[in-house]
C-alpha cells in the first residue's frame, strides 16, 4: 500500500467545485422557500448532552449516535444523528409559545452506520417542523411543503407513501402483546414477511380474528388499501378506525391540493415507529431504491422538556436531493470569470472593484504565476485598450 | 399478466434458478438463454420488459436492497445473514428447501464451555447459541465445513443439510435443528411502491404457482 493519508473515513464525503457551489445555491433557494412559508430558521448545536439529544426518540437513534465525553462536565455528549428532536427541544423549552410555531433547519448530522443508498454517514439534513397543531391540516401543510421542496430541487415523478403507526400500535395493544412480541412482529411487518407473521401469531395463540388482522396489515398496501382496510380491520378497536378516518382525510386533502402526485398507502410501513405517533409518509422517485424524503407526526416528544406539543414535520438529505434532482445541473447563468493583469495602477483597481460590484468574478494574475487566462478557467480578460480597461473574450 | 414497466429479477445459479423456472413460466416469463451454458449475466426473457440477472446467492439481497434489481429469489439462510433490512420478503416460494442444522461427530459434547463452531452462517449461529444462553466461538469459513470437526478446527458446525449425505460421508451426524430453510421472494421497497401493479401481479402469480406445486 502506498501513502493512504488522503483517505476519508467510510461514508464521509466532501463536495468539490462546481457541485459545492450548486449545493449552496440550492440551500439558499430552499431556505428562501421555507422562509416564504413562515418557517423560522434555527441552528441547533452540532453536539449536545446525550440525554437531551435522545429524549423520547427510542433505541434506533441511540445506536446511530456517536458519543464522546465532555471534559468540562464529565457528562456524555452525542453528535446529533437527527436534527428534528433538537428542533422539538427548542420549541418546547426555548420558545415556549402557545401559538403554532414553524421551524426549519439545515445541517450536517453524523451516523455511526450508514443506512443510506450511497452509504453516507454524514447526510446534510434539511427539514421543516410544525408544532402546536394536532390535526390533518398541519400534516397537509408539511406534505405540501415537502412536495414543493422536491419540486424546487427538480425532482420529477415523485410518488407519496402514506401510513399511520397508530394502527399497528392499537392492534398490538388490543391483542395484549408484550414489548418483545411487539418488536418481533414489528420487525416482520417491516419486511412484509407474511410467512413469519403467520408463524408468530400462531405461536402466540392469538384469536383467529386478531391473527387475520395482523396478516392483513402486511397486505394492506397500494392505491386501494384504505378502501379495503375498513373491511379487513373491521374487528379492530375504535382507535384503528379513527386512524383510518384520519388517513382518509389526509388523502382527500392531498387529492384536492396536489391531484398530480400519486399516493400509495401502506399500513405496515412503520418507519420511525418509536418516535412517530400518527401519520408517517415518504417520497419515492423512480430509479432510486429508497425514499428521498420522509416525515410524520410525533406528538408529545416535548413532554420530557416540560411541554408536550403536537408536532409534525419532514426532512431529507440535501446531498441525495441534489443527486435525484436536476436543479444542480440547471444553468444558473454563471457570472463571467475575468482575469485581470497584475498592477497597482489605481484605475485598474477601481475597474476591478466596479466589475466585482456588478456580480462578476475577477481574479488578479499573480506575478510569475503558472498558466494564463484559459488555464485559469477564465472566459474574459481585462486589457488596457484605447485608454480604458476593457473586457475582451478569451 | 402484462408488464408495462421494466422489471429486473435477481436469481442465483443452480438449484434456485432451476426451481424458479416453473414459477416464472407460470407468470409468463421464459428466459431466452440458459445461464449454465451462456456466460451472459443479464438474460432477456420472452417478456420484453422483464430481465433476469444471474448473480451469487449471497449477493441477491444486496442487489435488491439497493434497487439494482426490483425483485429477487433468495434463500432464508442468506436473508438471515443479510439481516433483511431495506427489503420486503412477502412470500415463501417453498423451493430449494433444506434445514439449518448443528452437526458434529456422533456423541459430541454440546454442553462444553466455549464450544468452537465453524460456519458460513455467522449471524444465524451466533443468535441460535445466544438464545440458548451459550457463549460460543464462531469460526467463519467459506466452504467445506464438514472438514472442520475432523481436523480439530472446531467442535461443531452449523450448516445447511439437505439429504445428510455429505455429513454421513464424513462421519458426522446432525445434532440439532435450528430452522427450516426455503427460498423467499424478495422485493425492493421503492419498486414495491413505484411499480406496485406489476410487483403485486407477480406476487400473486408466484403465490398461486407455489401453492399448486
Amino acid at each position: 500500500m502506498q501513502n493512504e493519508r488522503w483517505l476519508l473515513p467510510e461514508g464521509i464525503d466532501e463536495i468539490l467545485p462546481p457541485r459545492a457551489w450548486e449545493l449552496e445555491q440550492l440551500r439558499r433557494d430552499l431556505l428562501d422557500l421555507f422562509h416564504s412559508w413562515g418557517y423560522e430558521f434555527v441552528i441547533p448545536p452540532f453536539v449536545e448532552f446525550l440525554e437531551s439529544l435522545l429524549t423520547g426518540t427510542g433505541g434506533d437513534l441511540d445506536l446511530q449516535t456517536f458519543k464522546l465525553t465532555d471534559q468540562v462536565s464529565g457528562r456524555l455528549m452525542g453528535v446529533r444523528a437527527d436534527i428534528a428532536p433538537q428542533a422539538a427541544r427548542i420549541d418546547a423549552h426555548r420558545l415556549r409559545e402557545d401559538t403554532p410555531s414553524r421551524l426549519c433547519y439545515l445541517g450536517t448530522v453524523l451516523h455511526t452506520r450508514s443506512d443510506g443508498f450511497a452509504g453516507s454517514r454524514s447526510p446534510l439534513q434539511i427539514g421543516a417542523e410544525l408544532y402546536g397543531h394536532g390535526g390533518v391540516e398541519s400534516d397537509l401543510e408539511i406534505l405540501r411543503l415537502m412536495i414543493q421542496t422536491l419540486d424546487l430541487v427538480g425532482v420529477r415523478g415523485v410518488s407519496l407513501d402514506l401510513g399511520h403507526v397508530g394502527i399497528f400500535r392499537s392492534l398490538a395493544g388490543q391483542a395484549g402483546l408484550d414489548s418483545s412480541q411487539e418488536s418481533a412482529l414489528f420487525d416482520a411487518l417491516q419486511r412484509k414477511a407474511v410467512p413469519e407473521i403467520e408463524e408468530l401469531v400462531a405461536a402466540w395463540r392469538l384469536t383467529p380474528e386478531q391473527a387475520l388482522m395482523f396478516e392483513a396489515l402486511a397486505e394492506l398496501n397500494g392505491d386501494d388499501a384504505l378502501a379495503q382496510a375498513g373491511e379487513r380491520l373491521l374487528a379492530a378497536g375504535d382507535d384503528v378506525h379513527q386512524a383510518l378516518a384520519y388517513l382518509r382525510r389526509v388523502a382527500d386533502g392531498l387529492r384536492e391540493w396536489m391531484p398530480e402526485v400519486p399516493v400509495h398507502f401502506d399500513l405496515a410501513e412503520l418507519r420511525g415507529y418509536h418516535f412517530h405517533t400518527g401519520t408517517v409518509f415518504a417520497a419515492f422517485v423512480p430509479d432510486i431504491g429508497k425514499e428521498i424524503a420522509r416525515g410524520g407526526r410525533y406528538d408529545g416528544i416535548g413532554r420530557a422538556f416540560g411541554r408536550a406539543r403536537p408536532a409534525t414535520g419532514f426532512s431529507a438529505d440535501l446531498k441525495i436531493l441534489m443527486q435525484a434532482g436536476s436543479a444542480g445541473e440547471r444553468d444558473r447563468d454563471p457570472a463571467p470569470k475575468i482575469l485581470a493583469p497584475w498592477s497597482e495602477e489605481p484605475s485598474l483597481q477601481h475597474r476591478v472593484m466596479e466589475l466585482r460590484g456588478q456580480g462578476m468574478r475577477v481574479i488578479p494574475a499573480l506575478p510569475g504565476q503558472h498558466g494564463a487566462a484559459r488555464e485559469m478557467g477564465c472566459d474574459h480578460e481585462l486589457r488596457w485598450i484605447n485608454g480604458k480597461w476593457q473586457l475582451t473574450p478569451v | 399478466m402484462e408488464f408495462n414497466t421494466p422489471v429486473t429479477i435477481a436469481l442465483s445459479k443452480g438449484r434456485i434458478y432451476k426451481q424458479s423456472l416453473p414459477l416464472l413460466e407460470y407468470a409468463g416469463i421464459v428466459p431466452r438463454d440458459d445461464p449454465e451454458t451462456s456466460r451472459k449475466l443479464i438474460l432477456e426473457t420472452s417478456q420484453r420488459n422483464v430481465k433476469l440477472v444471474i448473480i451469487r446467492a449471497t449477493d441477491v439481497p444486496t442487489y435488491v436492497q439497493y434497487g439494482a434489481a426490483d425483485l429477487g429469489v433468495a434463500g432464508k439462510d442468506v436473508l438471515l445473514e443479510h439481516g433483511g433490512g431495506g427489503l420486503y420478503e412477502p412470500l415463501d416460494l417453498r423451493i430449494a428447501r433444506c434445514r439449518m442444522m448443528v452437526a458434529g461427530v456422533p456423541g459430541a459434547n454440546l454442553e462444553a464451555d466455549r464450544l468452537r463452531v465453524a460456519t458460513k452462517y455467522v449471524r444465524t449461529a451466533q443468535s441460535y447459541f445466544a438464545a440458548q444462553g451459550k457463549q460460543v466461538e464462531i469460526i467463519k469459513l467459506y466452504g467445506s465445513m464438514e472438514l472442520a470437526p475432523l481436523v480439530g478446527l472446531a467442535d461443531l458446525i452449523v450448516d445447511l443439510v439437505e439429504s445428510g449425505n455429505t455429513l454421513k460421508a464424513n462421519g458426522l451426524v446432525p445434532l440439532q435443528h435450528i430452522c427450516d430453510i426455503s427460498s423467499r421472494l424478495i422485493v425492493n421497497k421503492a419498486a414495491w411502491k413505484m411499480k406496485h401493479l406489476v410487483v403485486s401481479g407477480l406476487l400473486e402469480a408466484f403465490r398461486e404457482a407455489a401453492q399448486s406445486s
